[in-house]
C-alpha cells in the first residue's frame, strides 16, 4: 500500500507530469478559475456598493459560488444548433480552451523544476497563446450566427491590434536579458533588479495588452454583452459555454506568469523556508505574484465602460506598438549603458 | 472628436482607477431583505385593508379603480334586498390609492404589508370575506432587524437600525 503511495506521488512530482497536471497546469488552473471569477463578481459588487455571491456558503461570503455555476455548467444540455458546422462547434471550445491552457509546458516552476527547458521557452509560450484567436474565429464561424461572426471578426482585428506589440514588449526583455530561456531570465533578476525597474514601458505595455488580449474592460469588445449578446459564444450552453468562457481567464493566467516572470522577478526572491521544501515551492510565489496581477485586471472590469472597436484598434497600433518599440529601445540603451 | 493629450488621458485614467478604489472601501448600502426589512414611511401605500362594518355598499371603490381590480360582488340576502361588497383582484392592483381616497367613510385603508408572495394566481383574488380578513402577512425564520433610511450628506442615504 505504501509502495503504491509512493510510486504515485513520485508519478506525481515527476516534472512531465506536475506541470501539465497540478501547477501551472489544470488543477491550479482550475482554482484560479473558480476563485478569480468569484473575485471579480465580488469586487465589481463591492465598487457598487453591493454583496454579490453570498448565500453559497454564507461564512465565506459565497466563495463557493463558482463550484455551484460550474456543475450547473457540467449538467447543463449543450445544444447545438441544427445550421452550426457541428464538428467545428463542439471542437472550437475544447480547442480553444487548451490553446490557453497548453503554453503552460514551457514555463519553469522553478529554477530547477521544468516539464522541459528550452533555449526559446518565452517564445514557445508567447507562441502558443497566439493559438486563441484562431480558435475564436472558427468558433464565430461554425456557431452560424450574426453574433458569433462579428464577435468572431472583432477578435480577429483585436488580435492584429495587440499580438505584435504584445510579442515586441517581451521580445525587448529578452533583449535586455539576452535569453530567451525563461529560467535564465529570473536568474538575471535576483537581488530585487526586477524586469519592472529596468524597463517600466515594457511592463507597460505588456500588461495593457494582456489585458486587451484576454477581453478585459475596457477591452471586453469581442463579447460586448450590451451589443452583440455574448460575441462568438452566443450559441453556446453548457459546458461547452463554460469552456469557452474560461478560456479568457485561464489566458490572462498564462499571461500573468508570464508578466511575473519577465517582470517581478518570477521566484526571486524566494522566501528560504520555501526553497528548503523542495524544488516545486517557489512556484508558489509566481503563483501569489500571479494572482495578483489578475487581481488588478478584474478590479478593471468595475471602472471602466468599453472601448469601440475603432478605439481599441487605435489604442493598440497608435498607442501600445510605439511604446513597444520604444521599449525595444530603452532595453537597448540599458544594455549599451550597463 | 478633439484628441485629449497623452498626459491628460493618463491622468484621466489614473483618477478613473483612483475612484474605483475609493468606493472599493466605502461600506455597502444593501438591504439584505429576509434579514433586514425596512422601516416604512408614514402614508406607505401597501396591500390594502377592509372594514365591513364601516361599508355602505356604494361602489365608489370599484368604480374609480383604474386597473379593474376592486370588483363588488352580491352580499347575503337581507329582506328581499342583496348589498354588494367589494373585493380584491392583487393581480391587478397596482397600489394607486384611489379607493382608499375615494371611500367616503374611512373603510378602506393601506397596511404597511408589501413584501408577500402569492402561490397561486387564484390565491391573490380575495372575495369580500377574504378581503375583510386584512393582508396575509409574510412569515420571517427569525425575527428580521428594522432598518430605517437616513439622508446622509456625503453618501446618500444610510440605513440605521431602529429598535
Amino acid at each position: 500500500m505504501m509502495e503504491w503511495l509512493e510510486k504515485i506521488l513520485e508519478l506525481l512530482f515527476s516534472p512531465w507530469l506536475f506541470v501539465p497536471l497540478v501547477y501551472p497546469g489544470l488543477i491550479s488552473v482550475f482554482i484560479v478559475l473558480l476563485f478569480i471569477i468569484w473575485l471579480e463578481r465580488k469586487v465589481a459588487a463591492k465598487v457598487q456598493l453591493r454583496y454579490g455571491p453570498l448565500y453559497v456558503l454564507k461564512q465565506l461570503g459565497g466563495a463557493i459560488q463558482l463550484v455551484a455555476d460550474l456543475l450547473r455548467y457540467l449538467f447543463a444540455e449543450p445544444i447545438v444548433p441544427e445550421e452550426a458546422d457541428r464538428v467545428a462547434f463542439v471542437m472550437g471550445p475544447i480547442l480553444l480552451f487548451a490553446a490557453a491552457y497548453l503554453p503552460c509546458v514551457a514555463i519553469p516552476v522553478s529554477g530547477s523544476f521544468y516539464a522541459f527547458r528550452s533555449d526559446i521557452s518565452l517564445l514557445v509560450s508567447l507562441g502558443l497563446l497566439t493559438l486563441v484567436p484562431a480558435a475564436t474565429l472558427l468558433i464565430g464561424w461554425a456557431s452560424n450566427n450574426k453574433f458569433s461572426l462579428i464577435g468572431g471578426l472583432r477578435e480577429g482585428y483585436l488580435s492584429m491590434a495587440y499580438e505584435i506589440p504584445l510579442l515586441l514588449s517581451a521580445l525587448s526583455m529578452a533583449a535586455l536579458y539576452g535569453t530567451m530561456d525563461l529560467v535564465k531570465i529570473v536568474e538575471h533578476q535576483s537581488g530585487f533588479s526586477w524586469g519592472i525597474l529596468r524597463n517600466p514601458l515594457a511592463a507597460f505595455t505588456f500588461l495593457l495588452l494582456c489585458f486587451m488580449s484576454t477581453s478585459r474592460f475596457p477591452f471586453e469588445i469581442a463579447e460586448a454583452e450590451s451589443e452583440i449578446v455574448m460575441g462568438p459564444y452566443t450559441e453556446y450552453s453548457g459546458i461547452l459555454y463554460g469552456l469557452a468562457m474560461g478560456a479568457s481567464y485561464i489566458k490572462l493566467y498564462i499571461l500573468s506568469i508570464i508578466f511575473s516572470l519577465l517582470f517581478l522577478g518570477g521566484w526571486e526572491p524566494c522566501p528560504p523556508f520555501l526553497s528548503r521544501i523542495g524544488p516545486v515551492a517557489p512556484g508558489l510565489v509566481v503563483f501569489v505574484k500571479a494572482v495578483a496581477i489578475m487581481c488588478v485586471g478584474i478590479f478593471l472590469r468595475s471602472v471602466y465602460p468599453r472601448y469601440r472597436i475603432d478605439q481599441a484598434i487605435r489604442i493598440g497600433w497608435h498607442i501600445t506598438f510605439p511604446l513597444s518599440i520604444a521599449s525595444v529601445l530603452l532595453s537597448l540603451g540599458v544594455m549599451w549603458v550597463g | 472628436m478633439a484628441r485629449r493629450s497623452p498626459i491628460s488621458s493618463l491622468v484621466g485614467h489614473v483618477r478613473a482607477l483612483a475612484t474605483g478604489l475609493k468606493y472599493l472601501l466605502a461600506p455597502r448600502m444593501t438591504v439584505r431583505y429576509p434579514e433586514e426589512v425596512l422601516v416604512l414611511p408614514e402614508g406607505y401605500r401597501g396591500m390594502i385593508s377592509y372594514n365591513k362594518k364601516l361599508c355602505i355598499s356604494c361602489g365608489m371603490c370599484a368604480r374609480i379603480c383604474p386597473a379593474d381590480a376592486m370588483k363588488m360582488y352580491p352580499g347575503p340576502e337581507e329582506g328581499g334586498r342583496r348589498k354588494m361588497y367589494p373585493g380584491i383582484n392583487y393581480a391587478r392592483c397596482i397600489f394607486c390609492g384611489f379607493c382608499v381616497d375615494v371611500c367616503p367613510t374611512g373603510a378602506l385603508e393601506h397596511t404597511d404589508v408589501h413584501d408577500m408572495a402569492f402561490e397561486s394566481f387564484e390565491a391573490q383574488i380575495m372575495t369580500p370575506e377574504e378581503f375583510e380578513r386584512g393582508p396575509p402577512r409574510p412569515e420571517f425564520r427569525r425575527p428580521p432587524r428594522r432598518l430605517k433610511p437616513v439622508m446622509d450628506e456625503r453618501r446618500g442615504i444610510r440605513y440605521e437600525p431602529v429598535d
